[in-house]
């Protein structure tokens, strides 16, 4: 599944050419107002871009580390081969051509009562909104033995990168009739079916480049697992005998690992493998962390109305920092499809309270794709509705792909994940 | 006053569901996810949606949502719309501008477009501007987009309406779906 890169750009560029400022905005005073987004990935690039869209008299600075975006969605077929990396990068060029104010640097500190971030370089800047989207931290400490470090021998590929490069190099030199482990955290973890997706795509892999010998064990702290039934139909399908799946109850929760040795503990036994994909558990961002937003299980919780965090007014955590929905079944997933979503209502909440009018009614949607081959796609829809300041899953709509579903309803999956993979990174960042 | 205020309080408190005017600005802001901003897609799968006609939109939504048209997932949100929240969105989108994509098409499917549509010009015209409002225009829409549909009217496996339409498909030859396909989505005007 090669994406055709020219006719990505061409038509990024004939949309660009329509005009984008179609969303009307009411008269307005001068000096409107001040944002900072804190994060430029498929949230914060969202939010940044949405607002400047609605209302370009309001001042909007971008804060995010890397000068290149490297999407997590699509990133497992880069283990595959079927993707290169460079189709999963964008950079903030468009952000800062909008009248964005893009500045390259981590915050160091934020400071709710005064309203003030401070960056890394020890500016100081002042806020009237504030759109927290750092993503996630790991939790390394919760597995013994799991470190930063260690990440380098036990990759988790979990924040796209450098870290899917790894993964992918061990993948390559690994020999038929290995082992590869994928270790899956407790949950809450983003990308709530990227594990069971990566299973598959290394399969894939082995299957094509002369390790079909080879198996993936999936040692999972959880029970079960998103959209499982039809992961496992189509693992049968696809990779008959090569994928594992091991439940928590079934001692699949990983406790310690000797990274150097290449192994992995779970309560009563120990796992030697070629390749371990140690997926650690996962929290908010530090500095979401740190800026006392995140509750006992180290998450943001918000607002439905309007994305504001519960616990300091006029900070608006969005993306994967965020909890919200009915939990525990309900809750929206961490995807960049909801963080696109979240960051939409937010920056409608904002520009509306800048401007002295009312609330837009909020809108939430998910779609996850997960892609098994490349004419084999599945995929979890989740409709959501505020009814009376609450997150509500609408259960008439959404759910998983049909599980007696014929060939094409798989082609079709895949081919609209690519679509939606395109128009999902024009979105936030084009 | 008072009793003013309160009516504006009980309305604005009142779930969507039950709301006789959609708030169009957040519904259209969670369909730009996968059909692109104005409904103009940047994706080759996703159709553009900007500028299809208002009756057309209306009747492809509805007929997702009843279940009596097969998608592999827009029936799945729609399930999730009110009636009114889908005819708030036909309108809309039938009033953005039809912007046709530039994109990269084999010549030689080109050449063979032109015979292979013999069969669609009828309804859909040569240009794919259509003369009926419920026909969709097909004029610079991708190409990888109408292939996918065209093996939807194609597979018996799957439930699609549109009679006309479902013969015409099949009677095509397995090598001109790609063809026609092509052929409409290189139209500019």
């Amino acid at each position: 599944m090669t994406i055709n890169r020219r006719n990505f750009i061409k038509a990024v560029a004939a949309a660009g050419s329509a005009s984008l400022l179609t969303i009307p905005t009411s008269a307005r005073a001068d000096g409107k107002g001040k944002v900072i987004v804190i994060g430029g990935g498929f949230g914060g690039a969202t939010a940044a871009k949405y607002i400047k869209m609605m209302d370009p008299a309001i001042d909007v600075t971008l804060i995010e580390p890397n000068q290149t975006y490297t999407s997590c969605p699509l990133s497992n077929e880069v283990l595959s081969g079927h993707r290169d990396i460079s189709t999963l990068q964008a950079g903030y060029a468009a952000a800062a051509k909008r009248g964005i104010n893009v500045m390259h640097d981590h915050v160091a500190r934020v400071d709710p009562a005064k309203k003030t971030v401070t960056t890394g370089a020890g500016q100081t800047l002042g806020y009237d909104a504030l759109v927290m989207a750092p993503g996630i931290a790991f939790d390394y400490e919760a597995i013994s033995g799991y470190s930063k470090e260690a990440s380098k021998l036990m990759p988790h590929a979990y924040k796209a990168g450098e870290q899917t490069l790894l993964l992918k190099a061990q993948l390559e030199a690994m020999p038929d009739g290995g082992l590869f482990i994928i270790s899956v955290p407790t949950k809450p973890f983003r990308c709530p079916p990227g594990p069971y997706e990566r299973a598959a795509q290394v399969a894939s892999y082995m299957k094509h480049h002369g390790k079909s010998k080879a198996k993936v064990q999936i040692l999972d702290a959880n029970d079960s697992f998103s959209k499982k039934g039809l992961f496992e139909q189509g693992w049968k399908a696809l990779y008959p005998g090569m994928i594992e799946w091991v439940s928590g109850a079934d001692d699949g929760k990983v406790e310690r690992v000797d990274a150097a040795g290449r192994m992995c503990f779970t309560g009563l036994n120990d796992h030697k493998a070629d390749v371990i994909n140690l997926i650690p558990p996962h929290r908010a961002g530090q500095i979401a962390q740190q800026t006392g937003l995140t509750n006992a299980q180290g998450w943001c919780e918000v607002a439905p109305m309007t994305m504001e965090s519960t616990v300091h007014k006029d900070i608006y955590p969005i993306g994967d920092c965020c909890i919200a929905g009915e939990l525990p079944v309900y809750d929206m997933p961490k995807s960049a499809h909801m963080a696109i979503t979240q960051a939409k209502v937010a920056a409608g909440a904002i520009v509306a309270r800048m401007n002295g009018v009312a609330n837009p009614q909020p809108w939430y949607v998910n779609t996850c794709f997960s892609t098994l081959a490349p004419d084999y796609g599945i995929s979890v829809v989740h409709v959501y509705r505020v009814t009376d300041n609450q997150f509500v899953y609408v259960k008439e709509a959404g759910g998983i792909s049909p599980i007696d579903a014929p060939p094409l309803q798989r082609k079709l999956e895949a081919e609209y994940c690519v679509g939606w993979f395109n128009n999902v990174m024009a979105d936030a960042f084009a | 006053m008072k009793r003013a205020l309160l009516f504006c309080a009980a309305l604005s408190a009142a779930p969507l569901i039950h709301a006789a005017e959609p708030d169009v600005a957040g519904l259209v802001k969670s369909c730009n996810n996968c059909h692109g901003v104005a409904g103009v897609s940047v994706g080759h799968s996703m159709p553009s949606i900007g500028g299809l006609s208002e009756a057309y939109l209306l009747n492809i939504m509805t007929q997702w949502k009843t279940g009596e048209r097969f998608s592999a997932v827009m029936g799945r949100l729609l399930k999730g719309y009110t009636d009114q929240e889908i005819a708030a969105l036909a309108t809309h989108y039938s009033k953005q501008p039809w912007v046709p994509v530039a994109q990269t098409l084999d010549a030689k499917l080109l050449t063979q477009g032109k015979d292979a549509i013999d069969r669609c010009s009828s309804c859909h015209g040569d240009t794919g501007a259509p003369d009926e409002d419920d026909t969709p225009r097909l004029t610079g829409q991708w190409a990888k987009y109408m292939e996918l549909e065209l093996m939807k009217y194609r597979d018996e496996a799957v439930k699609m309406p549109h009679k006309k339409m479902r013969t015409n498909a099949k009677k095509l030859d397995a090598a001109d779906v790609a063809a026609a396909a092509a052929h409409y989505a290189s139209q500019q005007k």
